[in-house]
């Protein structure tokens, strides 16, 4: 019994060991906490960054829209049928009248083509974005898995 | 360490742990009480806001891509009350610059009432006005920032949101066409109100958060759908220019002319009075007083008089009845269905061929064709012509006229004879171009219509192409008749000709039916429809004005307008004279 006490005795850590060991797991835990904490504020604050980012670039998109909306308003304003005919009376031009008229007969002219409207305003749900930009690790791992030809023959 | 210092340890830690539990149970409880929950709801409301987003109107083209309707930025001028430092410095500013009353927007800020937190002032600001009050905001700003005063002048709280607004840059050009939109964004009359559903497209509600950790990602708003018409910009002013010359020139008091492609159902300008400036919709009933129609050209139907002759003609050309050469003695009188037949002037023309009887417009000889044809041939002929009908032309409005036929309780046998010549029916303009566009090509009707294509996110949804909607008479008939009436015009030498082209149509001069019952022999319905070139028609153009008080005939007052308009339509649609044309066509 003594010989076992003895035993204890020799292995039994000192106590300012025992107290060094827990000081320095407390440590340990919280410099991980801190660290997952810092991890946790960087990414946070990375995110509002880009998120705040995002509603900013969406904003201007909405700004932009209104004004190219306008732009087009304007110009045609400017152009307008009462504007442009002030502008040729100004001018000295007068409306050109029937009579007054030379046709020539051109071998080969294409008259002009049908007006089509621009593709301004064209859905981008219709040129999504390729799958590198919004699929996770799984999905892309699932992807590559029913894409790679698993069979080493059909290689 | 003693076992007493030890027991104290053992104390202070348990008591340690006792407190920290302490507040972590006094944490979870606060977190999950009832007023924890309020106030999360509340402070949920701001965290974003459910929005709806409207995609822009869409834009509307003539054929050559000329834009009619668009959209331009006006604001909404708002106060937002948690930063608003000096209620009198906004109200003075608003007053000034937005015309707004002080006192109200002062009792406004001052007093927003319970749970408000902003307050829209004004909408629908123009730009100018906008700038003006943001240089003000601007001057204050670096003028009394370091004044450190309350009291000190400031525009801090006033906001400007941007939005869109229908415009029309052509004013009233074609606004009986377009119609308009109010700022609830419903269009009302014309393309406007008939294709609402697809210029305004289809809004979406998104949840928008002002946190940016929670943004999400934008709503798919799909874009507004874009339509091109087939009005041609140049000729609609031009034939609303002329309209209005005409108009002041022969005194009448409205008027209306259409101008259509016959071998496609294009409408290529639509002009009617009253015309209203779009941009200013609002003055639309000061303008368009009591029942005054919107547009004449669809929704005013009336008796169309002696144009409606070529409808009976080509009946009775188709059936067999008569021929270019048929000779019909005119006495001057016509006695059918108990009432007399007379002529415009009341004279009697003699031996009169088919040619004859159109040339001189006689009411006569055509009753007498309408009986030889029988009431149920005529009355079968024109409601293949469509009379009777709307002819479904895109635009709200639309009235269909009235054809009484055998049977009705108010037709009498008589209406044949008086239907011939256009009495006794009442048509609308639009009507009248549908069925008279049979005989101008090759005996095909075509579906009138102003829609040319809609595109929608870049992509062409729909094409409005040429659609025949009836064969009412035979191609032999409708070139007959067509070089029938080319003679007849050019044998009375009439105002409606245009050196280097020609033209086939026909006068009308209606006089209106009072209420009594009878009609009014000094005020009448001056009418035109004429298309050219004959033998490969490019251009319809009715007209029709409304009691002009110069001469009451449609020879002196439609027909010269008819001129003026072919005149300015081979210029704008490059239409060489006939002798160029044939020559081109046929080599040298």
């Amino acid at each position: 019994m003594e010989k076992i006490k003895n035993l204890f005795q020799t292995y039994r850590q000192a106590v300012w060991r025992t107290q060094r060991q827990w000081i320095g797991l407390v440590l340990i835990l919280v410099v991980v906490s801190v660290m997952v904490a810092g991890l946790y504020l960087n990414v946070t604050a990375r995110t509002a960054l880009a998120g705040r980012s995002i509603q900013a670039i969406r904003e201007q998109i909405t700004e932009n829209e209104l004004v190219n909306a306008d732009l087009a308003t304007e110009y045609a304003n400017l152009t307008s049928t009462e504007v442009m005919e002030q502008r040729a009376r100004t001018l000295g031009f007068r409306p050109v009248e029937s009579n007054e008229l030379i046709f020539l007969n051109v071998q080969g002219y294409l008259p002009k083509p049908d007006f089509r409207p621009a593709a301004a305003g064209q859905n981008p749900a219709n040129n999504p974005l390729p799958p590198e930009y919004t699929e996770s690790l799984l999905d892309w791992f699932g992807r590559y898995l029913v894409s790679s030809p698993l069979d080493g023959a059909q290689r | 360490m003693n076992a007493k210092l030890a027991w104290r340890y053992r104390i202070t830690q348990v008591g340690t742990a006792l407190v920290a539990l302490a507040i972590l149970v006094q944490i979870t409880r606060i977190q999950n009480s009832v007023q924890a929950q309020a106030i999360l709801d509340d402070t949920y409301r701001y965290e974003g806001e459910w929005t709806i987003f409207y995609p822009p109107r869409g834009e509307i083209f003539d054929r050559n891509g000329k834009l009619l309707a668009g959209n331009t930025i006006v604001y909404e001028v708002a106060v937002n009350l948690q930063e608003v430092e000096n209620p009198h410095t906004i109200a003075l500013a608003t007053s000034v610059h937005l015309g707004l009353d002080y006192a109200t927007v002062y009792d406004q800020i001052t007093n927003p009432g319970a749970g408000v937190v902003s307050l829209v002032l004004d909408d629908y600001v123009s730009p100018d006005r906008i700038n003006e009050t943001k240089k003000l905001m601007d001057s204050l700003e670096n003028e009394t920032s370091g004044l450190g005063d309350a009291n000190r002048p400031s525009l801090a709280g006033l906001t400007f949101n941007a939005h869109l607004q229908r415009s029309y840059p052509e004013n009233s050009l074609a606004s009986n066409i377009l119609g308009y939109v109010n700022r609830e964004l419903r269009g009302y009359y014309g393309i406007e109100e008939k294709y609402n559903d697809q210029l305004a497209g289809v809004p979406v509600t998104a949840w928008v958060p002002l946190n940016p950790n929670l943004v999400e990602e934008a709503p798919e708003i799909r874009p507004s759908a874009t339509l091109v018409l087939t009005i041609d910009r140049d000729i609609q002013s031009a034939v609303e220019q002329i309209l209005d010359e005409s108009i002041g020139t022969y005194g009448a008091e409205s008027g209306t002319i259409l101008v259509m492609d016959p071998q496609t159902g294009d409408i290529l300008a639509m002009a009617s009075t009253p015309r209203l400036n779009l941009n200013e919709y609002w003055n639309i009933n000061d303008i368009f007083p009591g029942e005054t129609p919107f547009n004449r050209a669809i929704s005013q139907a009336y008796e169309p008089g002696s144009v409606f002759k070529i409808l009976t003609m080509a009946s009775a050309l188709d059936a067999g009845v008569v021929q270019p050469g048929t000779i019909f003695v005119d006495t001057g009188i016509f006695t059918y269905g108990g009432t007399n037949i007379r002529n415009w002037d009341g004279r009697a023309w003699g031996a009169q061929d088919m040619i004859g009887c159109l040339q001189h417009s006689l009411n006569v000889c055509l009753a007498w064709v309408a009986t030889q044809l029988g009431a149920e041939d005529f009355y079968r002929y024109m409601q293949a012509f469509g009379l009777g009908h709307k002819t479904g032309i895109d635009l709200t409005g639309e009235i269909s006229g009235r054809l009484k036929l055998p049977g009705d309780t108010d037709w009498y046998p008589v209406e044949l004879a008086t239907n011939s010549f256009g009495q006794g029916v009442s048509v609308t303009p639009i009507q009248m171009v549908m069925a008279a566009s049979a005989i101008a090509n090759k005996g095909q009707m075509v579906y009138p219509h102003l829609l040319k294509t809609i595109v929608q996110d870049g992509q062409v949804r729909e094409i409005t192409a040429p659609q025949i909607v009836g064969w009412p008479i035979s191609e032999a008939t409708a070139r007959t008749l067509s070089e029938m009436l080319a003679i007849s015009l050019e044998n009375e030498a009439s105002d409606a000709l245009v050196e280097g082209y020609r033209v086939a149509g026909k006068t009308g001069t209606a006089q209106i039916p009072t209420p009594y019952g009878h009609y009014d022999f000094n005020q009448t319905n001056a009418s035109f429809i004429g298309w050219g070139p004959v033998d490969e028609p490019r251009f319809m153009v009715y007209v029709w004005l409304e009691k002009p008080s110069a001469s009451i005939w449609g020879s002196e007052t439609a027909a010269p307008t008819f001129s003026r308009i072919v005149q300015r339509l081979v210029v704008l649609m490059d239409i060489p004279p006939d002798s160029v044309r044939l020559q081109a066509t046929t080599g040298p």
